[in-house]
């Protein structure tokens, strides 16, 4: 922790110096020396890869691998440390590069350096970490582009995770759509002519074999055997349009398209030239759509010309579910404050508002605006800023805002915003704010978050049905407080080592901005008839008191001396509309919310006032749940009462003997078991030899039917067994 | 999720299959009485019942009398080599598995000259329904003793009485590592043949049915004494096996509630000599299959499998052009 002299006051009258900035900042002014999120890598594709991963930690990763943890993998470590700290100056002077090439780069300036021979320790102890390195990708760092380098990776990489699970589907079916063709086509007289038999088998040179005498002894196609007309001619149409298909390239199984159109782009500048894409590009979705039905109906073989033509006829805009519309690609917009004119910016809260697949990405430099004309009286910051939280209210969009400095933090929400099937809206500080001249974009992206001017946050509608499961404010430090606090350490003119608490608050993220210089002045350079308050205290003031006094807060010049100036006018309102802007998020997460603050209250007022304690209720008796066997009425369906011949049909085993001594006595039910179909079709005789040959035993022949029968009394003895 | 369009579009499409849908052309030649009848009834049953398309059905076995019954299935059917119906049927499986693949076999067929693909086909369980008509003889070549034949049974190639006690197709495939469906049934119960198969159509993975068939022209009254007397049938119920229907249940009284997990039990069971076990011995939906852990990521036709194929060729190929022009 460095410590700062503090200023000898008083400081010079009039407007204060333009450098100031922040007292918390004195640590960070060497941010090229300190390992953090930046260098980024913006990761290359593969699965179980994160999306983004610091330089830093990779380089820690490899490190695990290659260097031994005792003092033997010293050297190793320090000579890569040196290397990462030669690419983190690279990228800090603007350079950009991937990963591997950068590696390279530099271990060719340290090994030329250093003196030693190509080949020597060095280069070895380099090359083995690089061959160890997890991952490769580019390597950015953070800038006014760092927000639109990493949306447009995170979308890639969605994108072509959904191209992967597109041409799954669409190969799949292609090939099983040709597969039924071509089974088809085997069945025809061409497909066993001599030619075709010849070239299935291969030529033999010699001739030993005659295909036209065998393509004569084989079969002759039958036309019940080959496919409907109508059926090969709707599996051709769908062929043609999932081969042909302009949403994304072509895949393995699409190589026979014959008229094959580039595929479309799908990142845009305005959210107007997104909605007009979709437009015109409609009746291609309908088209691909229905295509893709009949493809998967005709490969379940369940298309019914009868039932699916009408409904497929029909089919438009109003019918797509969000399914169909998630297999295709979804729109990038990305949009810019301050370049970005103001009228698209409200177009995009109604292409989100419109449930459309569409990923919007606004990136914001200057959060705090101009000071001339004065800070808009009735908001603080950007109006892009404000759209992050409107678009929350639209229910259906997923939204995620952040700083720069946090997208790495945030890279699991990032993904889960892009993998969201709805519109989803990231909003992005940059800290690359130009009347932020001194300071680097990391830090002032870094202050925002930290002083609640642009708080992260996500919200996310599939996460659950209500704002505990959606409303997400994690990512902000100390997040049930105001502000965050931090511990000051300095020295006094005496020398003496000092530390104080202090709170970053929206006053000392405006310090930073040389437009709002103005807006603080030194605490002894005006007579004000209180002492300077902090910002916290001035916070509680009434609003009356506030008036007549003004927060302070400490800052720091360029030789890192501390002292404290005031915050005038305009800024301390702005410094309270922060703070309620802030509350209203947290109670939206659930912290210190109001109604539910309110409650606790009262119940806790209701339990002093009845201290009675209330008698214990009495457990009811569990009801025991006595299962009632399943007894069916006993002898239901047995033996025919009136003597009839009847079989237990169930037990019946399907084996044929009795059906096949009398068809007409003995039959087969839907099941496929024997029941007596006509009591009165055959004879006593059959009845009760067939009894006796029933090998489960099930036929029971009853009483004779014809008392004129030949030999009943003999043959009422052989069923008595088996009535 | 919600039902895509296409799951919507195929609700509409009602089928009606009949028995008679599932019955081929061809008449079952099998002789009157005998036990392979009831169970290809079972099985057009259960595809009625499960409405599963006759183009979406394979019948595979191996030979045998039993193995003749795919020709009187209407679905796609493949009367195989001996012994080898079970490859066959995992080649089908794992090329498509949106088919319902049933393998029909013989206690010759499948223990002996097949007893190595049985094995394998247990360990690799993959998702089809076994069944091993087990008249314990060698049926179609007219009476030649199987590896299940009980020792002293005089045949053709016994007329002495087999010497060798019977191999236990049940306790045999219990010991198998990854097995997952065990179970036995006799063709003389009708309900309980369906409903065991029922069972093991459910079941995701090898389902082994093993079930007693009567072969009434060279094994004439061999079950007499199970199918005539109850209580040497031990009827195993449970909550997550057979449930015993009231009809049922008054007849065959001796029943015992099993838990198909309850391995130690099985195997016990499955060893019974005196009395036949029916019902579920062993079922566990958690073992792996392989047809789905080899399940390819990208779809795989033929042609597509040529084109890889060369396309990997091509990459070390020497083409006759380079080569001649070497050769100069
Ligand atoms: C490779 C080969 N060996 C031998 C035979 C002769 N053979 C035909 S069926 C059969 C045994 C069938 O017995 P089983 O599997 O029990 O069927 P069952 O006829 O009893 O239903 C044999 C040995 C053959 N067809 N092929
Ligand atoms: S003899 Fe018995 S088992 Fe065979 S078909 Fe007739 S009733 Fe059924
Ligand atoms: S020989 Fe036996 S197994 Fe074969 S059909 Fe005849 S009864 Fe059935
Ligand atoms: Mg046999």
């Amino acid at each position: 922790m460095q410590h700062q002299t503090i200023a000898p006051t008083p400081m010079p009258s009039g407007p204060a110096t333009p450098s100031l900035r922040p007292a918390l900042f004195a640590r960070y002014r060497a941010l090229e020396d300190l390992r953090h999120d930046y260098p980024l890598i913006l990761v290359d594709r593969k699965a179980d890869r994160p999306l983004l991963r610091p330089l830093s930690r990779v380089i820690d990763d490899t490190l695990k691998r290659v260097a031994p943890a005792d003092l033997s993998g010293e050297a190793l470590r320090s000579q890569v440390l040196r290397l990462e700290a030669g690419i983190r100056a690279r990228i800090f002077a603007g350079r950009e590069g991937r990963l591997s090439d950068l590696w390279r780069e530099v271990a060719a300036e340290m090994i030329e350096t250093s003196g030693e021979a190509p080949f020597g320790a060095l280069d070895n102890n380099l090359e083995t970490a690089r061959k160890a390195l997890p991952l490769d990708g580019m390597v950015i760092g953070c800038d006014g582009e760092t927000p639109g380098k990493v949306l447009r990776h995170a979308w890639d990489a969605k994108q072509a995770a959904k191209a992967h699970r597109f041409r799954k589907i669409v190969d799949g079916l292609i090939l099983k759509l040709e597969d039924i063709l071509k089974s088809d086509h085997m069945k025809s007289d061409e497909a066993h002519g001599p030619s075709a038999l010849a070239s299935a088998m291969g030529e033999t040179a010699n001739g030993a074999i005659d295909f036209g005498a065998l393509s004569s002894v084989l079969h002759r196609a039958r036309p019940e055997d080959r496919l409907p007309a109508d059926r090969v001619d709707r599996i051709r149409g769908a062929l043609g349009v999932l081969r042909c298909q302009p949403f994304f390239g072509p895949g393995r199984a699409s190589h026979n398209c014959a008229e094959r159109r580039d595929p479309y782009s799908y990142t845009f500048d305005t959210c107007s030239a997104a909605l007009d894409a979709y437009r015109e590009r409609l009746p291609d979705v309908l088209e691909f759509t229905k295509a893709l039905t009949v493809a998967e109906l005709e490969v379940a073989h369940k298309y019914r010309p009868e039932l699916h033509d009408g409904i497929l006829a029909s089919f438009d805009e109003s019918d797509l579910s969000a399914e169909q519309i998630n297999l295709l690609p979804s729109a990038l917009v990305c949009l810019r404050d301050g370049e970005t004119e103001s009228a698209e910016i409200a177009r995009s809260y109604e292409a989100l508002a419109c449930g459309l697949p569409i990923t919007v990405m606004i990136q914001v430099d200057d959060l705090l605006g101009p000071t001339s004309p004065e800070p808009p009286a009735h908001s603080f910051g950007a109006g892009t800023a404000r759209l992050a939280t409107m678009a929350i209210g639209l229910n259906n969009a997923f939204v995620l805002q952040c700083a720069s400095a946090h997208i790495h933090g945030m890279n699991a929400e990032l993904e889960r915003g892009m993998e969201y099937e709805g519109p989803a809206l990231f909003s992005i500080f940059s800290g690359a704010t130009p009347s932020v001249p001194d300071v680097a974009p990391y830090i002032v992206s870094a202050a925002a978050t930290e002083s609640r001017a642009f708080p992260s946050f996500t919200y996310d509608p599939s996460a659950g049905g209500d704002w505990a499961a959606r409303f997400d404010l994690t990512y902000n430090p100390q997040r049930e407080a105001d502000w965050p606090l931090h511990r000051l350490d300095y020295e006094d003119a005496q020398g003496q080592r000092q530390s104080e608490e202090v709170a970053f608050t929206f006053a000392d993220f405006a310090a930073c901005d040389s437009r709002y210089a103005r807006f603080f002045q030194p605490v002894n350079g005006e007579a004000r008839e209180e002492a300077p308050v902090t910002v916290r205290d001035w916070m509680k003031l009434q609003r009356a008191a506030a008036n007549f006094s003004a927060p302070a807060i400490p800052v720091i010049d360029p030789d890192a001396r501390l002292f404290r100036v005031t915050v005038e006018g305009k800024l301390a309102e702005m410094v309270r509309r922060c703070n309620d802007a802030w509350r209203r998020l947290q109670e939206l997460a659930g912290i210190n919310n109001s109604h539910a603050l309110r409650l606790l209250q009262e119940d806790r007022l209701k339990r002093e006032q009845t201290a009675e304690s209330t008698p214990a209720a009495e457990t009811p008796e569990p009801v025991a749940e006595t299962p009632v066997p399943a007894e069916a009425p006993a002898a239901a369906q047995e033996g025919a009462a009136d003597g009839a011949p009847w079989i237990e049909t169930p037990r019946c085993t399907t084996c044929n003997e009795c059906v096949q001594t009398n068809s007409a006595l003995f039959a087969y039910d839907d099941n496929k078991q024997a029941y007596i179909k006509d009591p009165d079709a055959g004879t006593y005789r059959q009845l009760v030899e067939a009894a006796e040959s029933c090998q489960v035993s099930i036929i029971h022949p009853g009483q004779p039917r014809n008392p004129d029968e030949a030999d009943l009394e003999e043959l009422i003895e052989r069923a008595a067994p088996f009535n | 999720m919600t039902a895509t369009m296409t799951q919507c579009l195929t609700q509409l499409v009602q089928t009606d299959y009949g028995m008679t849908d599932y019955q081929s052309e061809i008449e079952p030649r099998w002789c009157t009485g005998c036990g392979d009848n009831a169970i290809l009834t079972a099985m057009q049953r259960l595809c009625r019942d499960e409405q599963l398309p006759p183009e979406k059905t394979v019948s595979v076995s191996g030979i045998g009398c039993a193995s003749r019954l795919p020709h009187y299935m209407n679905a796609y059917g493949f009367h195989g080599i001996h012994g080898r119906a079970l490859p066959i049927a995992e080649g089908i499986k794992i090329r498509r598995p949106d088919l319902s693949v049933f393998v029909t076999t013989g206690d010759g067929d499948n223990c002996s000259i097949g007893a190595a693909h049985w094995l394998h086909a247990v360990r690799y369980n993959m998702n089809m329904v076994v069944m091993l008509h087990d008249n314990q003889v060698y049926g179609l070549t007219k009476k030649q003793a199987s590896p299940t034949s009980p020792k002293g049974l005089t045949t053709n190639t016994t007329p002495f009485g087999a010497a060798l006690n019977p191999l236990n197709p049940l306790t045999v495939t219990l010991g198998i590592s990854n097995v997952s469906f065990v179970a036995q049934v006799v063709d003389w119960i009708p309900e309980l043949l369906y409903e065991v198969l029922h069972m093991a159509y459910k079941h995701k993975g090898f389902s082994f049915i093993r079930i007693l068939q009567r072969c009434p022209n060279f094994m004439d009254h061999h079950f007499d004494n199970w199918m005539q007397d109850p209580a040497r049938t031990r009827i195993l119920t449970h909550s997550d096996g057979l449930r015993l229907k009231p009809e049922l249940s008054r007849v065959y009284k001796k029943q015992e509630t099993h838990d198909p997990l309850d391995m130690p039990r099985a195997l016990a069971l499955a060893a019974l000599t005196d009395e036949v076990p029916v019902g579920i011995l062993y079922k566990n939906p958690e073992v792996p299959c392989y047809d789905e852990l080899r399940a390819g990521e990208r779809p795989s036709t033929p042609s597509l499998v040529e084109t890889v194929l060369n396309e990997e060729f091509d990459k070390v190929g020497i083409w006759p052009a380079e080569t001649a022009e070497a050769g100069r």
